[in-house]
């Protein structure tokens, strides 16, 4: 199991390296960041040099990313261009928001794919299924920005049920929760109506039925236990997508989370606070995904964590 | 007691099968694909169903069991457990004798047991379901029966998934799981199929064995003739959903009266023959659907002759204790019919 995790961890290691080029360099793709700053006047070439030097912007690039790899050995994600606040101090301040919501999104998207996806499978061929597929289809093909604005149409702007954008109150969560969640759960519920129906099929749940059991025991304790290892997996998978939709709803909700701080600072060529955010959202979605391996284990007694599978 | 055509049931038949018709219901006609099934176990006996894939055995089977795919229905028939009629009976109480009154082993060991559950939990789970009994004396139980059926180390293995046994180990496994609560009846569906022929010989033996101890009947569902042989007391022959011969098992091997029988028969491999090629029955089993009228074998009967593919035979009975479903034991229509007669 150590070994195991070791091994994650070194993996994790090399993720996050890959992600720290592709960021670093796709960023200075953007633009000068000081030509942003001084958008607004007509600077002299002096103190473009001067905020350019200031900046560590008129070092050869590859050194820039020897600083910048250096300095995120040591968990120092640099100061912000425009506020010279400290990267780290500005991700901390806004992990918090858009993990809550991710996880909340995750939520809703369990609550309505698990039954959803339960019953079409049980209820193959009728009416049920017909519209728990139907529901799925919508799910997959609804953009979530667009359901989003037309959640905040209607339970916003005309019902006024819940706040239309904002943080801080319970209520303020419900609506871009739904948002994240219904899109997730449109693919989830497909993904459990399917793997319900190969369990379903397999001969031990006959041996279940032969016991005597129980429909709902046979359903539950005997097929979706079994269901629940790819779809575990996948939601492990899942959930780096759930991180980068946070982006967009955060910023259609006003979300004072990761995604939008990110998107602001794209805006505004802030590199560190683009490079920080990024490297972050990835540590996470590594993180997701250990977890979800190391469950394996549990859900799935034919794997041992390790490999060392007889 | 072998006959169907005894209606009443004679004292010490623990299940009597009449008439069973599966079907799958489709919008304009039902197709029938087991028609007409009539048997009976005597209580502490085995019944042997023989057929090849696809002749409804099976099917049969889960008929008993009362655990029919979802598309398939019950067409009609009764099926009795000690005098009891099970075919009326609410879904509910129907489940209640799963597990209890009656078992199942199924062909496969490898998926027949749930891999995400430890072997004990699965026999506990059975016991439970069945009998008001705590967990530590079901797991007690578990234990004495993974005793019963021959498994080494049974406190050890009541612990292990069902991946960390053999495919041998597993089916004692199922057996341990099917008799957990002494059935009266066990349906043994290929028990052995999918085992080494060492193992198999192993597995029967433990079934006869238990079934000496614990005195249920079972009904052996197998292609396998020689597993017939040494284990069975009656046996009956399917073929396309239907039962073509019904006879004690040493007379069919003597003296068997159907020609797909004798075809089967045939097409085991004998030690102390030298042949080239082993004869085989050409053609295939019909589908439900092609079927017509006349005698469902007559497009692969060596003896079949005209009347055959006209008129469907009726079971008719060749002595006290068997009967085949084939026109040759009809004196009149062979006399009327049959070439041999008519070219005369």
């Amino acid at each position: 199991m150590a070994k195991f995790i070791l091994r994650r961890l070194f993996h994790a290691v090399i993720v996050v390296f890959v992600i720290s080029l592709l960021i670093f360099f796709s960023i200075r793709l953007t633009g000068d960041p000081v030509a942003v700053m001084f958008a607004a006047g007509e600077p002299s070439q002096q103190a473009i040099d001067n905020l350019t030097a200031e900046l560590g912007l008129d070092q050869p690039i590859w050194v820039q990313y020897g600083i910048f790899l250096r300095d995120l050995i040591t968990f120092d994600l640099g100061t912000s261009f425009r506020t010279g606040q400290s990267v780290s101090s500005m991700v901390a301040a806004t992990i918090g928001p858009t993990t809550l919501l991710a996880a909340a999104g995750m939520a809703v998207a369990i609550l309505i794919a698990f039954p959803v996806g339960i019953v079409s499978a049980v209820k193959r061929g009728t009416v049920l299924d017909f519209g728990g597929r139907m529901f799925s289809l919508i799910g997959i093909s609804f953009p979530n920005f667009w359901l989003g604005i037309m959640l905040i149409l209607i339970f916003a702007v005309m019902l006024g049920w819940f706040p239309a954008s904002g943080y801080g109150t319970p209520q303020h969560f419900v609506l871009p929760a739904i948002t994240l969640g219904l899109i997730l759960s449109g693919i989830l519920s497909r993904l459990v109506r399917s793997s319900m129906l190969e369990v379903l099929n397999q001969q031990y749940i006959a041996t279940a039925h032969s016991k005597g059991l129980r429909s709902w025991v046979v359903i539950f304790r005997h097929g979706l236990r079994n269901a629940l290892i790819p779809t575990v997996t996948f939601m492990g998978v899942q959930f780096g997508g759930l991180l980068a939709g946070t982006v967009i709803i955060e910023q259609v909700f006003s979300w004072p989370g990761l995604g939008r701080m990110i998107i602001d600072a794209i805006n505004a060529r802030d590199y560190p606070v683009v490079q920080g955010g990024v490297i972050v959202l990835a540590l996470i979605t590594v993180a997701v995904n250990l977890l979800v391996d190391l469950s394996y284990s549990i859900l799935n007694p034919r794997i041992k964590a390790g490999g060392s599978d007889s | 007691m072998l006959l169907s055509s005894s209606n009443q049931a004679p004292t010490g038949d623990l299940l009597v099968v009449e008439n069973l018709e599966v079907a799958i219901p489709e919008e304009k006609r039902d197709v029938t694909i087991v028609n007409g099934i009539s048997f009976t176990v005597p209580a502490g006996r085995t019944l042997g169903v023989v057929g090849e894939s696809g002749s409804g055995k099976s099917l049969t089977s889960l008929t008993v069991m009362g655990q029919l795919p979802k598309n398939l229905k019950l067409a009609s028939g009764s099926i009795r457990l000690n005098g009891e009629e099970l075919t009326t009976l609410s879904t509910d109480r129907r489940r209640r004798l799963r597990g209890k009154e009656m078992a199942m082993i199924f062909q496969e060991p490898m998926t027949s047991l749930n891999p995400s559950y430890r072997v004990g939990a699965q026999i506990v789970e059975m016991v439970r379901n069945h009998q008001d009994v705590s967990r530590a004396e079901a797991r007690k139980r578990a234990i004495e029966m993974l005793k019963l059926v021959g498994i080494p180390r049974a406190e050890e293995v009541v612990d292990d998934y069902p991946h960390q046994l053999s495919g041998g180990m597993r089916q004692r496994v199922m057996i341990a799981l099917a008799l957990a609560n002494e059935p009266t009846l066990l349906i043994a569906d290929e028990p052995t199929t999918a085992l080494d022929v060492t193992i198999q010989a192993q597995i029967l033996e433990l079934m006869k064995r238990l079934q000496a101890e614990l005195g249920m009947s079972i009904i052996l569902i197998t292609h396998d003739l020689g597993v017939v042989a040494e284990t069975c007391d009656d046996v009956v022959v399917m073929y396309a959903g239907e039962i073509v011969e019904r006879a004690r098992v040493e007379e069919l091997f003597a003296e068997p009266k159907h020609p797909y029988t004798r075809g089967l028969l045939e097409s085991i491999p004998d030690i102390d023959t030298e042949v080239d090629v082993l004869p085989s029955i050409p053609g295939t089993v019909p589908t439900p659907q092609s079927m017509g009228t006349g005698c469902r074998f007559a497009s692969r009967c060596p003896q079949a002759f005209d009347y055959c593919r006209e008129n469907t035979p009726p079971e008719i009975r060749v002595n006290d204790t068997s009967a085949a479903k084939c026109w040759l034991y009809d004196p009149e229509v062979v006399a009327q019919h049959h070439p041999e007669h008519t070219a005369a």
